[in-house]
């Protein structure tokens, strides 16, 4: 039995040193291969880039030696395209890459969007969006019917929101996929304004994310069409979306009324008390003193500190702060305004 | 002469036994780990690092970095995360009252000046003398503090910090540009349902670096080096991956490890009265995360992100295998209800049965082995085969695993592309069964022994750091 045993564990390791010499000569040559593939990719890199540079930014003349030959040409051409699109902005390039790409590139992704391989097909989408392939755009809603993947799929929304927004509006309303609210952010920053302000008109159908992001885009987009809009998301039913618009509001930095902020001085939610005492940084302090004064006598830390810091931000901030320690008997608020008013003097 | 044969006879198949439990779920966790590499193969992950360098896409991260008597690494380390490709950060070095220059160092190194400071005491820790601030880099804080150890010194860091997330770093780890970017992405893209989440750890001898970035790795000429490379490869594709796809991660490195403040303040903090801090406040959150029945997850990323100095002699080697095996030990049994427990669902049931049979009493059945191998050579007669079939299953757990992890490490991540270094290394792996295998489970051996007669004296690793360590190898 066990002399048995022990010839099976011979075999075995036998068997699996095998298996892993295999797999080291498969990988030796594969490395080989690679070194190849690099060669070639380094020395297209080095006989076109000049060509390449020329023909975008200078107007040479389009020479037919830059088709790509193969996927390690491919690649060089990719290097080139994205070092450029990363760091200049320049719609004229931009339009060649573009035209260049849907002429000459396309095949290559077509074909790799129907690899077998997860990554093949997730590289050729990411490059579809990035040269704007707009050529392959039925391609890919074929290629959505397949069984594809939550990353894949986002990378479609990508695609529809560059090459077709109407169409990606239609799907991210009615996609189940739950993204990150990152996520949702990326595609909804790329839309044109006539486009994004849509959102705004059915909010409410809209999941939880997808609201958080339209507020958070909004925001970063600095429109003053949308400085209304999120006013009156103040008014929301979600205590979450009114933190979220004060928060878009206090980025956005035009405050040109007070009243919608001032009932929550009062909000029974410290995170909305926090917001308003950071959006009345924009704000000059006559009008704004009583309620930080308020705040600075906040049961949370983290508005009273935030009042204190807002209050020393104005020109006579420190003054009213010295005021407020010698006429106030609140000892964590007096402490607050100490420290705070020690800090700016220190500084 | 009739109880040797029975003791024999029992021993070599408890030892048998375990070994095929072990061996089986190393493979297990192999293969998983296989399948789940295998999808990321050549995904470009620039696109993910591009899109996401936008604070708008990102939250931000306060950089803890503890040091203790690290006059020789600070700097690097802290230049390390200044080039750190990140949208909002700030640096936090909490200097532990060091006893050599550290402190001096630092300020003069990054001009730093005395600033006042409001500190919000969210964990109760030794007193802070001073705070500077740079007056080079504005997001690089110096905080002076009583010396507590490293723990208090995390936990002050966690009181100074003004982020939702923070990441401890070693005072002698060197991070790759895009470390943070990576280990943070699980939290971004779960929206937070992910809570706190470790990066891949590297051995550093041997790579050549520049104001804190490494720019070429090779493999060191020290032979007890390679071996750690090794070891550390089969740790990440025979454990962490596998684990952290379940759910189950009870260790992410205190090198590098990102978390989520509001959860590990609600866990305590770092417990300064443990060795294994790291691990402690990672079960810790987990107990959290059950109790009170939340949907969170704490993950590792396989990606490599941190680059560590590894011991280059026995003697140090000793001391840190001894004091990690302690830790372990320690930790296990401070929460040793929650082994079995059905309140703590899979952490209960798989992640401490796992972590208790193969991570810390594993090293006294294997050495048993070794030394059962040695008696039956004297003993002679039937035990020969015995012997034989364990020294055989030492092989495949040794030498076959070692040898899969590198193969499979090179196909998938690319980090030793040179063939000679490929063959140096598996050349080596045929001799660690005879070697360095029995010198490290002496070693955690004694740790379990240590623990058992509460000895606890800090080995401290002699440090000469990284940058300077290239020229010495």
């Amino acid at each position: 039995m066990i002399k048995l045993t022990v010839s099976t564990l011979l075999a075995i390791i036998f068997f699996l040193l095998v298996v892993l010499f295999i797999f080291l000569m498969y990988l030796l040559v594969q490395r080989q291969r690679e070194s190849y593939f690099e060669k070639v990719r380094d020395r297209y890199l080095q006989n076109y880039s000049q060509f390449w540079y020329d023909y975008l930014f200078n107007n040479a003349l389009f020479s037919i030696v830059l088709v790509p030959r193969g996927s390690a040409q491919v690649e060089a051409i990719e290097k080139i395209f994205s070092s450029y699109l990363k760091n200049i902005r320049n719609e004229q390039v931009e339009l060649k890459i573009k035209q260049f790409s849907n002429q000459y590139l396309k095949a290559f992704y077509e074909k790799d969007l129907s690899s077998k391989r997860w990554s093949i097909r997730m590289n050729a989408l990411y490059r579809i969006a990035d040269l704007q392939i707009d050529e392959l755009l039925t391609k890919c809603q074929e290629f959505e019917k397949n069984n594809i993947t939550d990353e894949e799929h986002f990378q479609l929304l990508k695609i529809y929101s560059l090459f077709q927004p109407d169409l990606f509006m239609e799907k991210i309303k009615n996609s189940n996929v739950n993204y990150a609210e990152s996520e949702y952010r990326r595609l909804f920053i790329l839309l044109d304004d006539n486009v994004f302000i849509r959102f705004f008109h059915d909010f409410n159908s809209l999941s939880a994310k997808m609201q958080f992001a339209v507020i958070d885009t909004a925001a970063v987009k600095r429109n003053m069409e949308y400085l209304d809009e999120l006013k009156k998301l103040l008014h929301h039913d979600t205590p979450e979306i009114n933190i979220r618009a004060l928060k878009g509001l206090y980025e956005i930095g035009i405050i040109d009324e007070m009243d919608p902020f001032v009932p929550f001085v009062t909000s029974e939610m410290w995170e909305a008390r926090l917001m308003v005492a950071k959006i009345f940084k924009h704000v000059p302090l006559t009008y704004t003193y009583s309620y930080l004064e308020q705040l600075l006598q906040d049961e949370n830390w983290w508005v009273r500190s935030q009042a204190a810091k807002t209050i020393v931000e104005d020109r006579h901030g420190i003054a009213k702060l010295q005021q407020f320690i010698e006429s106030s008997n609140d000892q964590y608020a007096i402490e607050m305004a100490q420290e705070i008013a020690a800090r700016k003097e220190g500084k | 002469m009739k109880i040797i044969d029975s003791c024999m006879m029992f021993f070599g198949g408890i030892i048998l036994f375990y070994m095929l439990f072990v061996i089986v779920s190393y493979c297990t966790m192999f293969i998983i780990a296989m399948l789940d590499l295998r999808k990321r193969y050549r995904l470009d992950l620039s696109e993910y690092d591009d899109a996401h360098i936008d604070a708008f896409y990102s939250k931000p991260v306060s950089l803890l970095v503890p040091a203790y008597n690290e006059e020789v690494g600070v700097v690097d380390t802290v230049y390390s995360l200044l080039n750190l490709r990140y949208p909002q950060t700030e640096i936090i070095i909490i200097n532990d009252g060091s006893t050599d220059q550290t402190l001096q160092t630092v300020i003069e190194h990054f001009q730093m000046k005395p600033i006042n400071k409001i500190v919000r005491t969210n964990i109760p820790t030794k007193d802070i003398k001073q705070i500077y601030e740079s007056e080079i880099y504005k997001n690089c804080i110096l905080v002076d503090k009583e010396n507590g150890g490293k723990a208090d010194a995390l936990n002050v860091g966690i009181n100074v910090s003004q982020y939702p997330y923070f990441c401890s770093i070693d005072g002698d780890s060197i991070l790759d540009e895009k470390s943070l970017l990576r280990v943070m992405k699980p939290i971004i893209l779960s929206d937070g349902e992910v809570i706190a989440a470790g990066g891949n750890i590297r051995i550093a001898n041997g790579a050549k670096m520049q104001f804190g970035s490494i720019y070429e790795t090779q493999l060191p000429s020290n032979y007890l080096v390679i071996m750690q490379v090794i070891e550390y490869l089969r740790a990440f594709l025979m454990g962490r991956i596998a684990l952290s796809k379940f759910n189950l991660v009870l260790i992410i490195s205190g090198a590098f490890s990102v978390f989520s403040k509001k959860w590990a303040v609600e866990a305590g903090g770092y417990s300064t009265n443990i060795i294994g801090e790291d691990m402690e406040l990672v079960v810790n959150i987990h107990r959290l995360i059950k109790e009170k029945k939340e949907n969170k997850r704490i993950e590792f990323v396989p990606d490599p992100v941190c680059w560590t100095e590894a011991p280059q002699t026995l003697g140090v080697l000793r001391n840190q295998r001894r004091r990690w095996h302690q830790g372990l030990f320690e930790s296990l049994w401070k929460h040793k209800k929650m082994t079995l427990n059905p309140r703590y669902g899979m952490i209960g049931f798989l992640s401490f049965p796992y972590f208790w049979l193969v991570e810390c009493l594993g090293p006294l059945v294997e050495l048993g082995g070794y030394i059962y191998i040695v008696i039956a050579f004297f003993l002679g007669k039937i035990y020969y085969e015995v012997a034989l079939m364990l020294l055989l299953l030492f092989v495949i757990y040794g030498v076959i695993f070692s040898i899969a992890a590198i193969l499979f490490e090179s196909w998938s991540m690319n980090t030793y592309p040179k063939k000679r270094e490929l063959l140096r290394m598996i050349l080596l792996a045929f001799t660690e069964i005879f070697w360095y295998r029995p010198l490290t489970l002496f070693w955690r051996c004694e740790g379990l022994l240590r623990f058992v007669l509460r000895k606890s004296d800090w080995g401290n690793m002699k440090r000469v750091g990284i940058a300077e360590k290239e020229k010495s190898v």
